[in-house]
């Protein structure tokens, strides 16, 4: 998940556009990392460094790892272990940038060690981000201080995120969350939960991405924002909130009901009481989930 | 199972036609059964009284009436009906009322074929 809040720094630092930093998501699994951006994240090498290894590179015949250690920027052992690391997601979306031309080695070095100071990472953390404990990166993200019910409205993020990795996919940047100002002239599916807690989410989106989003969910075909395709959003929906409840139950014995869903039309402010948008940007296109908990 | 066996016949109660559609291949891919649909807890009594299937699946969060008040009715019809809740909402509370109300056994969605095939080999 780190990857994806990631994504969200570079778009709101302006290097990124959302565009581009969606054609990047949905690209992940056919970039292939470069030892110079590992080094980077590693912090053995500057950017500054790794651009002088790769203009060296253009005049000699030399492998990028022995060139690194002939001009004393890393040792052979470093270099071995950088040849074994994993790619991680965040790297692979830093270096399809890179390969993009969108920024440079330069500018991925300066936005990853700003955001890991900004929010407070260290790389252990990194790496726990990535296997699943990113609450901390929920928190930080949505500073939701004010917000009543704050830790249910968290904890319902945090699970949301993990589902539509689950289900849906990871080619996504999550936007920052906004108040819900307009009304929806959109029809929205929804679903309410009542009983220990009490809640309504909806989906809002234009068709295209709704059909998308419903075609991954049912590994079906679909090409049309039909009943069959609102019944697809619906099911994940229904889903997403049976684990919620589920969870709950676990955690704190607290039992909760969901109401069959339904579809809601001309949605405004006095039917929304604390209500939260979260815009998650796919690489097809962006998802709102209005959260009122 | 062979051609001489009588098919089995079962009842997927659930409002969502996808989870209709996967549940139904799920089966399909396991053996060969009769299978009968209901898109809600009213329909799912109907048609339950109507086949009286030999195992019948049943969500919990349905419109009309609700998968456990459905369960309710089947039970009063036929004590010994075999009716499997499969929903998302596996919660202790939800648990406990299912069994209570004579539920055989519950799946926690999203099904899977491995928890599909544990409950057929149950019952045959």
């Amino acid at each position: 998940m780190f990857t994806q809040f990631f994504g969200n720094y570079l778009l709101n630092s302006g290097l990124v556009s959302p565009e581009k930093l969606s054609d990047a998501l949905g690209r992940l699994s056919e970039t292939k990392l470069r030892l110079g951006v590992l080094a980077i994240n590693a912090g053995i090498m500057t950017a500054e460094q790794v651009d002088k290894v790769h203009a060296e590179q253009q005049k000699v015949d030399k492998r990028i790892g022995e060139l690194m250690v002939d001009m004393g920027y890393a040792t052979e052992e470093q270099i071995e272990k950088l040849l074994k690391t994993q790619p991680s997601a965040h790297l692979l979306l830093g270096q399809t940038l890179v390969n993009d031309g969108v920024m440079t080695n330069s500018q991925f070095e300066n936005a990853l060690n700003s955001y890991k100071k900004e929010m407070g990472i260290s790389d252990a953390d990194l790496e726990d981000s990535d296997l699943g404990d990113f609450r901390p990166l929920v928190d930080k993200f949505y500073n939701f201080d004010n917000a009543d019910n704050k830790s249910y409205l968290t904890g319902y993020i945090v699970l949301l995120f993990k589902n539509l990795v689950r289900f849906i996919g990871t080619d996504f940047a999550p936007l920052s969350a906004k108040a819900l100002l307009d009304n929806i002239s959109r029809s929205c599916m929804g679903q309410e939960i009542h009983g220990g807690v009490k809640a309504l989410t909806l989906i809002d989106a234009d068709d295209d991405s709704l059909i998308e989003f419903a075609s991954r969910f049912s590994g079906e075909h679909l090409t049309a924002n039909d009943d069959f395709t609102r019944d697809c959003i619906n099911e994940f929906l229904n889903l997403h909130n049976g684990l919620f409840a589920v969870n709950l139950s676990n955690e704190t014995g607290l039992e909760i009901e969901l109401s069959p869903q339904i579809v809601y039309n001309d949605i405004n402010l006095d039917t929304i009481k604390n209500s939260h948008v979260i815009p998650v940007c796919f690489s097809f296109g962006t998802i709102n989930f209005i959260i009122s908990i | 199972m062979s051609d001489t066996t009588k098919k089995l016949k079962i009842l997927i109660c659930d409002d969502s036609a996808l989870v209709r559609k996967q549940l139904s291949n799920i089966l399909s891919d396991i053996g060969d059964f009769e299978i009968s649909f209901a898109e809600n807890g009213n329909a799912a009594v109907t048609k339950y009284a109507e086949i009286l299937p030999d195992l019948s699946f049943m969500d919990i969060v349905m419109p009309e009436k609700s998968g456990i008040d459905a369960l309710k009715d089947i039970i009063s019809l036929n004590p010994s009906a075999k009716v499997v809740m499969a929903s998302s909402i596996g919660t202790q509370g939800n648990l406990k009322t299912a069994i209570e109300c004579g539920a055989f056994d519950f799946i926690q969605k999203p099904v899977d074929k491995s928890a599909v095939e544990k409950i057929i080999n149950k019952i045959m």
